[in-house]
Formats: structure tokens, sequence, C-alpha cells
């Protein structure tokens, strides 16, 4: 089962109380501007044998702000648990702000958890290979965020 | 073939039982000085006056103690609700002076350093050391060659004496009163730690060394350090802690100050193995100026509470912050640990390597903070946690958090928390070990990457600690 909670704000909770539970979580979140955006989602692994993969990707731009809170609690009893989250975001100008807060709650042993969170600008790269194609620089920003949040 | 087999650990580990080994105490009786428990404004007025400090200090003393009273208790992290301040003794003077000698060290005071090897690995490998025991330090040394060129290791109390201005030039600038309750504590009553000062361009190649015991019932330890590296020069300092076993709580309250300056370079290993009833509630910092780089290698496994962030704030252009840490959490123990970097300059970077494992109930919290301040273009951060849980008992938390107010910066965390492979102890076993020295073997490989940045005898230290912690603990 798939979830996106690109259009949600603020507190978010999801959980998995059935076992054999299996979810997927996207979240693409864009923000411009002088927006500020805040999104903290909780996923709770109250049973065994379940698993989640959250994804998040976020976009800032001019002098927005955007806050991402992920948290993974495992329960006690939730034994044979697989749980990964992962924040990707990009920064695309020099007053942009953001704030990644990746946590992890574990009080069972037998499980495999983990999560990863990065913040960067644009690849050069990237952005190198695309202008020299004869795209502007805003286009060729404008194509990596689209594929970023696609 | 023979290479591929497992080298097993030396057989003295495993006949080793009990886990903790320096669980011993001796009698306070012969005491300078004892306070009566509980802290007020007269008892530090009475340290302040029996250290004859100058007034500024007794003053900032006054006024971290107003703070203390008005700062509330924590309620993030460990559960400090059980501390009782009003019980605990804050000045414990056990001789009148700081020794130069060892000889004039009482004889109780000896032996039980030489039961945990400080004069032994004085003699062999370090530039200088300091013992420390309940409030003072009692014995003190640095190596003729270091003096002669400039560096100074005194007590902090010692330091005040001899170069009053320039403590009172960086002493709490870094780590003011206000910063937390337990700052604002050690502000109010510290005493003992280190004044480290050296001078421009000069290498100290041999690392020096501080010790801090705990002796006393319900002490309180709140040493002082304050390291000074002045433009391109370079320090390793390295220290150990351990207390006896008593059945109530004792409070080890630290603050070290690090000013790295341009060029300069230092390391700052703590190896703390308090006995399961010490609250150990440390704030450390480190300024660091431009091309400067400072290295925090903490190991945390004593201690019912430990609460501690070695931070760095990184000040200066190109300035490196490094923390290496491990903790381990057995039963009754929460370690609550990680670092802070606050990236102030361009082309700064941090990398922040932290290992926990839990067992037996206990619990290990990674708690860090990644900031970037605007002014901080290109900068570089990777944070990296490992935890492994040995049972269905413990428990393992990671709480980063990352602020980013400039967008050219790469920021990485990664986080992953696991159990010992089946597969790993299958085929550890199949070669014809037991399950206890397989489970050693896969710890100590997992604590390997840290462990071999330590000084030397800090990593045969650790991992003999490791393989007692792990003692029992399988099957």
């Amino acid at each position: 089962m798939s979830i996106d909670i690109s259009e949600k704000n603020g507190m978010q909770e999801i959980i998995l109380d059935k076992k054999g539970m299996e979810l997927e979580i996207i979240g693409n979140f864009h923000v411009k501007g002088t927006e500020k955006k805040e999104i903290s989602l909780r996923i709770v692994h109250k049973v065994p044998s379940t698993k989640a993969s959250v994804k998040f990707h976020g976009v800032v731009e001019d002098s927005a702000f955007l806050k991402i809170t992920g948290t993974i609690v495992v329960e006690k009893q939730a034994q044979q648990t697989q749980s990964f989250l992962r924040e990707k975001i990009l920064l695309l100008s020099p007053s942009a702000k953001a704030e990644a807060i990746p946590n992890l709650e574990i009080l069972a042993n037998d499980v495999k958890c983990s999560h990863a969170a990065s913040i960067t600008k644009i690849n050069e790269d990237q952005l190198f290979y695309l202008m020299s194609r004869g795209l502007s620089q805003k286009q060729a920003e404008q194509e990596i965020v689209k594929g970023f949040l696609a | 073939m023979s290479k591929f087999v497992p080298i097993a650990p030396s057989s003295k580990s495993f006949e080793t039982h009990n886990a903790y080994e320096l669980g011993f105490s001796d009698s306070t009786n012969a005491y300078v000085k004892k306070s009566d428990p509980g802290i007020d404004k007269k008892l530090v007025e009475q340290i302040s006056s029996e250290k004859n400090e100058p007034n500024w200090m007794r003053e900032l003393r006054l006024q971290a103690l107003q703070k203390f009273e008005l700062m509330p208790i924590p309620t993030w992290g460990g559960d400090l609700s059980h501390i009782d301040f009003s019980s605990i003794q804050y000045f414990l003077k056990p001789i009148d002076k700081e020794k130069k000698n060892w000889e004039e060290v009482p004889e109780y005071i000896k032996q039980t350093f030489e039961k945990i090897g400080t004069p032994k690995a004085e003699r062999e490998y370090l530039a200088g050391v300091k013992t420390q025991y309940d409030s003072e330090v009692i014995y003190g040394s640095l190596k003729k060659t270091w003096e002669k060129l400039g560096v100074v290791f005194l007590s902090m109390d010692e330091g005040l004496r001899q170069y009053p201005d320039l403590v009172r030039e960086y002493f709490g600038t870094l780590i003011p009163f206000g910063d937390n309750k337990f700052a604002a504590l050690n502000g109010a009553a510290w005493s003992g730690g280190s004044f480290i000062y050296v001078p421009k361009n000069v290498e100290v190649t041999m690392p020096l060394q501080a010790y801090f015991r705990i002796n006393a019932e319900r002490a309180g330890q709140f040493e002082r350090t304050l390291i000074i590296a002045d433009e391109g020069s370079k320090v390793s300092y390295a220290e150990g802690c351990s207390s006896p076993m008593y059945s109530s709580a004792s409070l080890h309250s630290a603050v070290v100050e690090i000013f790295v300056k341009k060029g300069a370079r230092v390391q700052y290993t703590t190896v703390q193995n308090w006995y399961r009833d010490v609250y150990n509630l440390v704030t450390k910092r480190a300024r660091v100026e431009e091309e400067g780089e400072m290295i925090w290698t903490d190991c945390n496994l004593g201690s019912k509470l430990t609460m501690k962030f070695p931070a760095f704030v990184l000040a200066g252009k190109g300035a490196k912050g490094e923390t290496l840490s491990i903790a381990v959490a057995g039963e009754g123990q929460h370690q609550d640990t990680g670092s802070k970097a606050i990236h102030l300059a361009p082309y700064t970077s941090s990398n922040i390597v932290s290992k926990s494992i839990s067992k037996n109930g206990g619990r290990a919290s990674y708690r860090g903070l990644v900031h970037v301040g605007p002014q901080a273009e290109k900068s570089k951060s990777k944070v990296v946690c490992d935890a492994l849980i040995l049972d269905d008992q413990s428990r393992s938390d990671t709480y980063p958090t990352e602020k980013v107010f400039t967008n050219d910066v790469e920021l990485s965390h990664e986080a992953t928390v696991s159990k010992i492979g089946e597969e790993q102890l299958f085929y550890l076993m199949s070669r014809g070990l037991s399950e206890e020295e397989a489970s050693k073997m896969i710890v100590r490989g997992f604590a390997e990457p840290l462990v071999k940045k330590l000084p030397l005898e800090f990593a045969v230290e650790m991992n003999r600690l490791i393989d007692l912690e792990m003692e029992g603990s399988v099957g």
C-alpha cells in the first residue's frame, strides 16, 4: 500500500498494527517565496513483522523554509520490523533554509532500521550538462527539480 | 588455511567475571576538608576563600550559583528527577596541597592510582599527568622538555593563581554559566581540572593525561578544564575516570572549554568508566579558528546516566571538527550522548561517527545537532550512527537535528540499528568459537573503526573493557 502525504501539513501519525502490514509513504514538498512549511511524520510499529519505507523529497527556493521531522518508533513486541526513512532536501538559493530531523526509537532487537538525510544544493555537474545542451540556468534548474520531485 | 582461523581473545578476559574492577574505595577520615551535604552561598564563599581566589572569580561563582538555583532541571534526555542536590557533598579536599613528587602523595591514594595504573603510564609514555581525587588535583607533573618550550600544564586552581589574566580572558566565555543548569552548578562549585596552554607552533608529541577518581560516597566532582592551543600548535589530551561501588548516587558535572587557534590541532580523548551509580552530566565545547582542527574521541562505558554532547564551534574559515564516539549501555544504564557541530564560517567541515551497543535492558541514545549558519557556504558535514541491540530488553534511539541556513553546502546523516547478524554468528561458531567468543569478536569488529583511532594504550584498554562488558551477556 502506498500513501502520499505531499499535501499534508503539521503532525501526521501512521500506525502499523496488523501483522505482515507493508507500507510505502512518499512526500514531495516544494516551497517558494517566504513560505514556511513544517511536516512531521511518526511511524509506529506495534506488532511483529511489519515493513515501512518513507521517502521525502523537498525543494526550497527563495527565502522559504522547510522542516521535515520523521520518527520511526519500534515498540518492544514489534520484532522482525523493517523500517527505512529517507529525507533529501535541495536548496536553490542562498537564503533558503531547511531543517531535517530523522529520529529512531527502537525498543526491539530483531529489527532492521535505518534512516538517512541529506541537505545539498543542485549538483553542478548536472547543471553543467543541461546547460551545455542549450538550456538556460533557470531552465536547467527547473528540469532537475521536476525530476527530483517526480 | 590457518590464517583464516580467527584468533581467540586472550584467555585472561574469560576468567574475569566481575565486570567492574575499580569498585574499591578508601576511607575519607583523613580528608583535610569535607563540606556538609548541600550547596548554598556560604559554601561557595568558603570554597573560594579556601582557594584564595581573586574577587572576580568569587563573584563569578556567586552569579553561577544564582543561575543554578533559578534554572529548572532539564526534562529532555535522561531521567534527572532522582538527583537529590541536597544530599551531595560538594567539596571534598583529601590533602592540603598538590604534590609535585609522587613519593609525597599519601600511601592510600598512591595505592589507588597504582591499581588504576596511572603512575606506570606516566613513566612510560606521557608528557605529563594530573590526578584528581574527589575535589582536588593531588599530584601533577610535566616533563622538562615541554616545560622548557613554554607548555603550561597545571591544575585549574594553580592555573588561576599563576596566570590570572589568561584565565580571566577565556574562562566561561565559551560555556557561560547560563548555558545549562549543570554548567551553572559547575561554575559555582568548580574545583580541580586542568589548565593547559600550548605556545605558538609548539607540537606536544606525547599525550597529556588527567585521571579523575571519585572516592567518597555521595560525592560531587566538578572539575573545570581550560585548554588554549595557540596558533599552529598541537596537543593531545586524554582523561580517564572511575569510582567506587556505592549504592547511592554520586554526581560528576564537568565543564571543558577548548580554544583552538589558527592552524592548531587539539585531540581530546575520554574513557569514561564510572561505576553504575554516577550521574555524568558534562558540558564540553571547543572553538576552532581558521584552519584549526578539533577532534573529540569519546568513550562511554560506565555511569548510571551520561548526558554529554561534545561540541565544536567552527568559527574560522576552513576549520575542521571531528567526533568519534562509542557508548555501551548495560543494565540500568542510559548513555545519552552525541555531538554538536556549529558551522559559522565558509569551507568548514565536520565529521561525526557514533557507535553504540545496548544490552541487558540498557538504553543508548544518539542526540546530535549540525547547524550551518548563513555565512558558512561551501561547508560539509557528515554524521554516521550505528547501533547494535543485543537483546529484546534493550533500547536504542537516534535524535539528530540538522539546520541549514545557506544553500551551498553538503550535509548528510545516516543511521542504522541492527542486532548481531545470525549468519556472522553461525560462521564463527562453525569455525569452533563458542557463542560468547563469537559475539565478542563481532562486537569488537563493530567498534574497531573507532577504537583504532584511539591512542594505542587507550585502544588496548577499550578492547579489554568491551570484552569485560560482553562477559556473560550472551546465552
